[in-house]
């Protein structure tokens, strides 16, 4: 089969971009980030190696207009074409696969992504797509459902695999039941970096001190806590699972060997803990990776790597550590169920910051319940930690129902929300009702991004510049130049829309 | 820098009753919460600034809170709290998580399939409902791993012992192949994750619908 992997460029009327790919809250960039869909990647890996004709096309990373984009791939003439959608973006998909199906009335179009997984008849009755792929495991669904197609000409009335909406005809379509499986990680392919043109997704991304930089393929697919109730990786559907250690570490030699990659990133929800975060960083050393001058990075939560982990993989150079701060209150952390207590949150800092690594804050405002006392003092404690030197670097977005996670449910039955047009759903704004002013979210946000040119903070900066470590000379010098241009960005975006009633009310 | 102000929660540890040499039962006081039966804690030693997620053991209702521990190798949480001891405090943080039973089902038929300490959701459920209509599969590698099995019905109760030194071997999927399942029945595993791998595959290729299958993968 001809299988079209396809990310349309999405622009708004800003010029902005948004960045739709696997696990991320969309936003719009004038300058992007491009990210690799590192499953979806997989899939195309996979797919490729069991002998189908495979188009990456990611249309942003591709810098490609929409039009340019569309005549592209309908010359192509794809047998199968594989969307990924989030709530902001839902309608301009709708619309889109509209569009496909009329150019294109023979292909499959396949949309998967959080938001339709977890309303699949929504995109049914909304578009003309073909089927709803409702799993996060979409390399695994993709290889068995291309097959059975491939080999059942009636699939649409006989497809047995579970986790499908599939059209019969018109609007008749019917269900295969919740998707359940758990699926070994290792039996999906590491990704082929040559058929996903990794290049594009090397360079624009701002977490990257050194470049090219590149993802990992996952060593974790969805989440081992999974628990947070704004987090995507939350649901009965959702099914934890990891790589083994060896595979990844080999993943590693080879991006480092052959690529020459000098920056990789972990986007698994949660990385390795324990046992075999420790094994993989003891891998690095004894392949001699950590000499390599290539940074590592992972994401983690508070509480789960100890002084010993910590201290062995700042000796196997993991440098960018990303860590979940959602906010400064217990009370928030018990509601978002967090699993973690704000009285370690300085321990584990502490830790990283004495083995040399880099901690990424990301922060979130604007809970329907955050009062001014609770984003006061998440202001004061990030401040804190910012200009003590605990924590380097720091994203905050505005917390906003995506995807129908638990949070997003626990709006719409709370009569929190807003609005309830998906486009108004881009992070660009705040959506549910709060008990203070939206205004005041927005000032905590440019507060908290002009830390970065706080005198402390700058000073601070200069002091680790006498630990004499690489990296935190390229900290200051090259990351600290681009950071500026990312941080007005940011604050740009985020606060945009201080002052301004842009809402479409709510239809009941 | 000022330490953040936070409510601790700390616990005072009840007992640790040691099941084998590498599983204990650790009892605690109860933490002023709503919780439902299968509901997973997080739980550390204080001061040690990590913890782990444990699925609770003991019922529901009842004024302390169990959770059956596997003490890991190498394992920096288990092996402290191995060595608590009555009087100790722990933190516990939670509960957290869905892999409960909804009330509505009650009256369904269940088939509980778990390995090792996997079985604690499950030994909560029977603990909460007593007039659940069960049957649990448990995995275990030696005849002294069958934890607690008086507290089931012996005919709701089959273990698969792999290394059965005074009778037949058999693992969860051996039995599981040879003894399909309930097709109306509604199906939790929890424990190893190769189990679960294994375990839904074969049921999947019974015909079971995946709607039917709730899963919790231990790490």
């Amino acid at each position: 089969m001809r299988i079209a992997i396809s990310y349309p460029p999405i622009i708004n009327e800003l010029g902005q971009k948004a960045m739709v790919s696997q696990n991320r809250n969309v936003q719009f960039f004038k300058e992007p980030t491009y990210l690799l869909p590192v499953t979806y990647a997989q899939a195309a890996t996979w797919l490729r190696n069991e002998g189908h004709d495979i188009l990456w096309d990611d249309g942003n990373a591709q810098l490609k207009t929409y039009s340019q984009w569309l005549e592209d791939i309908v010359s192509w003439g794809p047998d199968m074409i594989v969307l990924e959608s989030t709530t902001p973006v839902m309608k301009f998909y709708w619309k889109t696969i509209d569009q496909l199906k009329s150019r294109l009335p023979k292909t499959i179009v396949v949309m998967t992504g959080y938001h339709s997984m977890r309303k699949p008849e929504e995109t049914m009755q909304n578009s003309s797509v073909d089927i709803v792929l409702r799993s996060s495991n979409v390399d695994f669904v993709l290889q068995r459902l291309v097959d059975y197609i491939g080999k059942n000409k009636s699939w649409r009335l006989t497809c047995p695999l579970d986790g499908l909406h599939i059209r019969m005809a018109g609007s008749d379509y019917r269900s295969t039941g919740d998707f359940r499986h758990v699926e070994p990680l290792d039996r999906s392919p590491l990704v082929d970096r040559d058929l996903v043109q990794w290049k594009n997704y090397a360079y624009e991304n701002g977490n990257y001190l050194q470049t090219p930089g590149t993802y990992a393929t996952s060593v974790i697919r969805d989440c081992m806590f999974g628990k947070c109730t704004f987090c995507r990786y939350n649901g009965p559907d959702l099914t934890f699972s990891l790589m083994s250690v060896q595979r990844s570490l080999d993943e590693y030699e080879e991006l480092i060997n052959r690529h020459n990659v000098r920056e990789i990133f972990d986007d698994s929800g949660v990385w390795y803990r324990g046992k075999e975060a420790r094994e993989f960083a003891q891998g690095i050393i004894d392949r001699g990776l950590h000499k390599k001058g290539c940074y590592f990075g992972i994401n983690t939560r508070f509480e789960y790597l100890d002084e010993e982990t910590i201290r062995l993989m700042g000796k196997a150079n993991f440098r960018f550590v990303l860590l979940g701060y959602e906010a400064a209150d217990d009370e928030t952390l018990q509601k978002l169920n967090k699993g973690y207590q704000l009285q370690h949150v300085e321990n584990c800092l502490k830790w990283l910051t004495k083995y040399g690594m880099h901690p990424h804050l990301t922060i979130m405002v604007g809970y329907y319940w955050q009062t001014q006392e609770q984003l006061d003092k998440t202001v004061s404690e990030v401040k804190k930690l910012m200009l003590s030197g605990l924590a380097r670097t720091l994203q905050v977005t505005l917390c906003t129902p995506l995807d129908y996670t638990p949070y997003h449910q626990e709006c719409i039955e709370k009569d929190m929300l807003l609005t309830n047009d998906y486009n108004d759903f881009d992070m660009s704004k705040l959506i549910v009702k709060t008990p203070i002013p939206h205004d005041r979210y927005y000032e905590a946000v440019r507060e908290m991004y002009s830390i970065a040119f706080h005198p402390k903070f700058i000073f601070r900066q200069v002091q680790f510049l006498f630990n004499f470590r690489k990296r935190d000379w390229q900290f200051l010098f090259t990351y600290g130049v681009r950071a500026i241009r990312r941080v007005r960005q940011h604050v740009f975006n985020l606060t945009r829309n201080e002052g301004v009633d842009v809402l479409t009310p709510v239809e009941k | 820098m000022n330490a953040l102000k936070v409510n601790m929660k700390k616990f005072k540890v009840i007992e640790v009753k040691h099941k084998t040499n590498h599983v204990f039962c650790l009892r605690t006081e109860r933490p002023d919460a709503l919780m439902k039966a299968g509901q997973c804690f997080n739980v550390g030693v204080p001061g040690m600034g990590i913890n782990r997620e444990y699925s609770m053991y003991s019922g529901a209702e009842v004024a302390y809170l169990e959770f059956l521990i596997r003490y890991v190798d190498d394992g920096l949480v288990s092996s402290q709290l191995r060595n608590l001891s009555s009087g100790d405090f722990v933190e516990i943080d939670g509960p957290y998580g869905i892999f409960c039973i909804d009330p509505q089902k009650l009256q369904n038929k269940f088939i509980f399939i778990c390995s090792g300490t996997g079985i604690a959701p499950f030994h909560s459920f029977v603990k909460t409902y007593p007039s659940l209509n069960y049957q649990i599969i448990h995995g275990v590698r030696f005849s002294n791993e069958t934890y607690d099995s008086g507290d089931y019905d012996s005919d709701c109760y089959i273990p698969c012992i792999s290394s059965n030194n005074s009778g037949e071997s058999m693992r969860v999927t051996d039995f599981l192949r040879s003894n399909p399942i309930d097709k109306d029945a509604l199906i939790y595993l929890c424990g190893n994750r190769n189990m679960i791998v294994d375990s839904v595959e074969i049921l999947l290729s019974q015909g079971v619908n995946g709607s039917q299958i709730t899963t919790e993968v231990f790490f």
